[in-house]
This record gives structure tokens, C-alpha cells and sequence, in this order.
């Protein structure tokens, strides 16, 4: 095993319940880094991290984490594993200081350390006012941070967050992804299973999507979100004059959510939307080319039915 | 990573300052599956002893603590305060009978054993134990583990405690008694470990059934209870005239503990027994003992297996 190995490499991963294919031949090389892996309830995300902490065993197919072979270390992937559930999985009646360090002893830190990075990982997830309280009268928020907190207690190479922003306001929502966003700046991957698009699209350098247990697609967040022949125009309310104009100089233009879309090909049209915006002596908020959304991308792919 | 970051730029030479502590890796030691196996069995006696939680919790484990050692106290006390008389000879009961106290032990069992499982089931702990390098079986260990080691310390040290007290009030002198009673180095842990194993195992066993931990004591009682009653609806009165023995006393549950810590004083069943008077009564018990207490282990092993199947 060494850092360069891929985060997560699976061949022809295939699991089966009684009447549901839960992940099938799944083939993924995905690098390190912060990962989003989308789909929809019931894509096989949470199914896909029982198997790479070897809490389910696949029904075919081979599954490297870190690159280590889950199948034949799990102990040795655990180790290097951190992992945040979904669902409210803590002690209710034991404080979060308690609960922190006594998963970092169960993640085989010696005990006056894993006191000690506790309280490092519970100040770092703003949870150190609230230590000594205990779980069962703590917010959702605090609950989700303090789920992030006894992932990251034993300093993982990957933390593996499942729906972290569940339940969670706007404003825990935000303040628990720029926490997702910091740890690949300590070094810590990241696999953030979701469904919610627009979080991975914040996050994520890399997306891996699922459907129904298929691969969708994998790959790098910029290059999926392409340009998509759109121009975006600000101009404030004189949109109709926008309008009437780029008409007359043979460009199609529509308004959507309140900005002009205009459709462009080459460079030339941007040069004919600047001249006409300069001529009519329209203030220009914003003109930028559109991208595709993940939602676009996963509609677009999902659809095709082909993985790439 | 630390930075700080001052009023305008000032740095921590201005009048207030952010600190972003950031993250610090760890690069210390780091135990693999045996450290995370004996962590969870600290974790667990921690649990059980109501130790960093509420008094409340502490509450249980502490007076079944005094309730099994105020008996030998009193026993030391008045040997102190009869000595040099005729009553000094009395002997309140022997170290064999003392041994018997397991209803109450039952009792704490019934408490603690649904503590000490039940949550990790109901709250849903279980799967972020075993996202940490432990097996299944690892976590049977731990919990039995811990549940022995509190249910031997709560009957040994009343022992100890009356051992030393009889030493130290003996008109004979500590060391002759002492070697008087040298067989009790051996009798008592064992003996000891006889009983604390079996309802360790069998308490576990059962609270792992449920998550709800009322449910789940009432169990532990009821399912001991419920052998006691069909064993003595085979047996009938062992104390009847006439009584031979039958083999019915081995569905007793409560009372086969009782028989091997007889068979460890005595080297033979005790003639009180329903058990008494049966040939290789005592083989018997011994082999349905292992019997029970193998059956709980598996089922535990069985139940806690990590992995999907």
C-alpha cells in the first residue's frame, strides 16, 4: 500500500440480496481526494461502504480500498477507515468528549492520546464549548458534527460521510460542507455519499454516480461540467431591448430566471453580444458561459444507460 | 496548522485575535485489533460500574457491591467482638454457602447485562464498531469479558475480605489459620469462576436478543426462573422422605452453578441438591454446565458476526 494507490478500485463488483441488486459489476478506479458519490436512495452508495469497511461481503467481484484488498484485510482497511453513518448511530447518555475518545481508543489510540485528539477533533468541528454535555441533548447539527468528530478521532488516510448534511438547516448545511471542504486540506480523503447534487458540486473534485446500483459515471467534477453553447447575460430589467437586438443580428435569445441566454457560436458571438449590450449602454451585471449542471449531467447519463 | 489572524492584519499583537487551531495529524501509536478489542472491554466494565455517567447509574453496581460484602464484614465483627468467649466458635456461614449468594447476583445481572447490549443494538452503535478494526467476536469477548470480570470481582472480594478478617481476629493466629485453610486459594476462584462464567454468558446471551433493555432483564429473570419452575415440577420436593434424585435438577439453571461450586468444596453434589442421590449426578452437571455456556457463546458468536450474510 502507498498514497499513491487509488482511494477506491472495484472489478466487476456485484451485490445481490434476496430480490434486490444492490451494486452490479461495478468497475471504479477513483483517485484520492474529496469524492462525491451520488445516486438516488437506493443506488447502492450505503451498500458500496458496507463492503469497503468488509461489513458485507460482495456477492462476486474484488474491492481495493487504500489498496489494500478488503476481502482479504478488513482490519487493515478499518484501520486506516474513518466512517460517519447516516442515521443517529452515538451513545445518547455519555458525554461527546467520553464518546469521541472512546471510539479513539476503539480505533486503537492509547488513551491519553485519544483524550487528547477528542478534544483536537471536537474543537475543530466547534463542538469544544459543548464537550462535556452529553449527546442525547445535543442538536441534529451537533449530532452531525459530533458523527464527523469520531470519524476523524484517529487522523484516517479516508473518511467515508453518508449523507452528512442530512437533516441539517441551510446554515448547518453550509457550515458542515466547508468542513468537508477542509479536510482534503489536511491530507484526509474524502468519499461523500449523497444524493443532494449541489453539495458534491461544492465540494468534490472527484464524482462517481450511481443508478440502481450501476455505474453511471466517474470522473473529474470540471470536466463533467461542461460548457453548454449558453451565454449567460445580466442586464439588469431591459431584457426585451437585449431581446429585439441580438434577434436582428441572427442570435437566439430567450429569457430564463431572470438573465438573458443567448446562444453562441465561437467566439465571434461573444464579440456581437459586448457590441450590442455597449451600443443599447445596458449596465452588465454578469456574462458568463454556461455550464451544465450534475443534476443535468446525471439526467443526461443516467438516461443514455451507458457508463463512462 | 495555527494561524492567527489580528484586527485589520495586526496579527496576536492587536486587540483581539481569531485562532484557526486547524488540524493536527497524529503520528503516534496505533494499535491494531487486540488494542481496539481491550478498549471496548474497558469501554464496557466503564459502562457496567456507571463510571463517567450519571450517579444514578452508579447507583446498582455499588450497593450489590455492599449487599455481598456487608455479610462478611459482620462475620469478621463479631468474631472480633466474641473472641475469648464460647460464642466465638459460631460460624454465621461457611465459604462455601457464601458463594450463594446468586440471587442477587441474578438481580444484577439482569441489570447490567441489558446496559451493557441493548443500547449498541437500539441506538445503533453497532455499525460504528464495527467500522473500527474489530471483528464480531471481538466484541463477544469484550462484553462477556467485562460482565465476568465485575460479576467475579463482586463475589471474590467478599471472600477476600472475610479471609483476611477471619485471619486477623483468629485466636489461633493468622498464619495457622491460614494453613488451615489453604484449599481456599484454589476453591474460592474457582468456584468463583464457575458462577460468574455461567451467568456472564448466559446473560449476555439473552439481552442480545432485544434492544430494549426492560425486556431484555425481564428475560435474564424470567428465563431462569422458568427452568427453576420446570425443574421442580420433575423433580417434585427434593426434601420429601424418600426423595432418590433425578435427572430433572440439571434444567435448573439457577441451582447448577450452586452444584458445581459444591462439587469444587465438597468434591461431591450436596445432599440438598435435586440432584442428590442421582449416579454421576455431579459428571452430569458438569457436562450440561459446559453445555449452556458453550450454546450462549455460540449463539453470541452467531448473532454478532459482522459481516452480512
Amino acid at each position: 500500500m502507498t498514497t499513491a494507490s487509488p482511494l477506491l478500485r472495484t472489478q466487476g463488483l456485484t451485490k445481490r440480496y434476496a430480490s434486490v441488486t444492490a451494486t452490479d459489476d461495478l468497475d471504479l478506479e477513483v483517485p484520492r481526494g474529496r469524492v462525491g458519490l451520488v445516486g438516488a436512495n437506493g443506488a447502492g452508495k450505503t451498500t458500496l461502504f458496507r463492503m469497503m469497511l468488509g461489513l458485507s461481503r460482495p456477492t462476486s467481484g474484488s474491492l481495493e480500498v487504500c489498496g489494500i484488498d478488503v476481502h482479504e484485510d478488513p482490519i487493515g482497511v478499518r484501520s486506516r477507515l474513518g466512517y460517519m453513518p447516516e442515521h443517529d448511530c452515538l451513545p445518547l447518555d455519555q458525554t461527546a468528549a467520553d464518546v469521541v475518545s472512546t471510539f479513539g481508543e476503539l480505533s486503537g489510540l492509547p488513551a491519553r492520546a485519544a483524550r487528547q485528539r477528542a478534544s483536537d477533533v471536537l474543537d475543530l468541528v466547534g463542538l469544544d464549548e459543548a464537550r462535556f454535555r452529553p449527546i442525547g441533548g445535543f442538536s441534529t447539527g451537533m449530532r452531525q458534527r459530533a458523527k464527523l468528530a469520531q470519524a476523524l478521532v484517529a487522523d484516517p488516510e479516508l473518511v467515508l460521510l453518508d449523507e452528512p448534511t442530512a437533516g441539517l438547516d441551510p446554515l448547518g448545511r453550509g457550515e458542515m460542507l466547508a468542513l468537508v471542504a477542509r479536510l482534503g486540506t489536511f491530507g484526509i480523503s474524502v468519499l461523500l455519499a449523497t444524493h443532494l447534487l449541489d453539495d458534491v458540486q461544492q465540494v468534490c473534485d472527484h464524482v462517481v454516480m450511481l443508478d440502481g446500483g450501476r455505474l453511471v459515471v466517474s470522473g473529474g467534477t470540471g470536466s463533467l461540467l461542461e460548457r453548454t453553447g449558453l451565454l449567460t447575460v445580466d442586464v439588469g430589467p431591459n431584457r426585451e431591448d437585449l431581446l429585439a437586438v441580438l434577434a436582428d443580428e441572427g442570435l437566439t435569445a430567450s429569457v430564463i430566471n431572470g438573465v438573458v441566454e443567448v446562444q453562441i457560436h465561437g467566439d465571434e458571438s461573444l464579440d456581437v453580444v459586448r457590441d450590442v449590450v455597449a451600443r443599447l449602454g445596458l449596465p452588465l451585471h454578469r456574462m458568463t458561459s454556461r455550464l451544465t449542471s450534475l443534476d443535468e449531467v446525471f439526467v443526461d447519463r443516467a438516461g443514455s444507460g451507458a457508463p463512462s | 496548522m495555527t494561524t492567527a489572524v489580528g484586527p485589520g492584519g495586526g496579527g496576536i499583537g492587536g486587540v483581539g485575535a481569531i485562532y484557526d487551531r486547524g488540524y493536527r495529524p497524529y503520528d503516534g501509536e496505533h494499535g491494531g485489533r487486540s488494542a481496539a478489542r481491550l478498549a471496548l472491554y474497558r469501554a464496557s466494565i466503564r459502562r457496567a460500574l456507571g463510571l463517567r455517567r450519571s450517579w444514578r447509574q452508579k447507583t446498582a453496581p455499588f450497593v450489590l457491591l455492599g449487599i455481598a460484602v456487608i455479610p462478611a464484614i459482620v462475620n469478621v465483627g463479631a468474631k472480633y467482638l466474641t473472641r475469648d468467649t464460647v460464642a466465638s466458635d459460631i460460624e454465621f456461614f461457611t465459604y462455601r454457602e457464601y458463594i450463594g449468594v446468586s440471587n442477587a447476583l441474578l438481580v444484577f445481572v439482569a441489570l447490567t447485562a441489558p446496559d451493557l447490549m441493548c443500547p449498541d443494538r437500539r441506538q445503533r452503535v453497532l455499525p460504528l464498531l464495527f467500522s473500527r478494526p474489530l471483528r464480531g467476536s471481538d466484541y463477544v469477548l469484550a462484553k462477556v469479558g467485562a460482565m465476568f470480570t465485575i460479576l467475579f470481582t463482586f463475589s471474590f472480594l467478599p471472600q477476600v475480605v472475610l479471609f483476611v478478617g477471619q485471619m486477623l481476629v483468629t485466636e489461633d493466629g493468622s498464619l495457622t489459620y491460614a494453613q488451615d485453610n489453604a484449599e481456599l486459594v484454589w476453591q474460592v476462584p474457582l468456584a468463583v469462576t464457575a458462577l460468574a462464567g455461567f451467568y456472564s454468558t448466559v446473560g449476555i446471551a439473552v439481552a442480545s436478543l432485544t434492544g430494549r433493555r426492560i425486556t431484555a432483564g425481564a428475560s435474564i429473570i424470567g428465563f431462569f426462573l422458568v427452568t427453576s419452575i420446570i425443574s421442580g415440577s420433575i423433580t417434585g420436593d427434593p426434601e420429601r422422605k424418600g426423595y432418590e434424585g433425578s435427572l430433572g435438577g440439571l434444567v435448573n439453571l439457577i441451582d447448577l452453578p450452586a452444584v458445581l461450586r459444591d462439587l469444587v468444596f465438597l468434591g461431591h453434589v450436596d445432599e440438598e441438591s435435586q440432584l442428590s442421590g442421582v449416579a454421576g449426578g455431579g459428571a452430569w452437571a458438569l457436562v450440561v454446565y459446559l453445555l449452556v455456556v458453550a450454546t450462549a457463546m455460540a449463539a453470541l458468536f452467531y448473532r454478532y458476526d459482522e459481516v452480512d450474510r
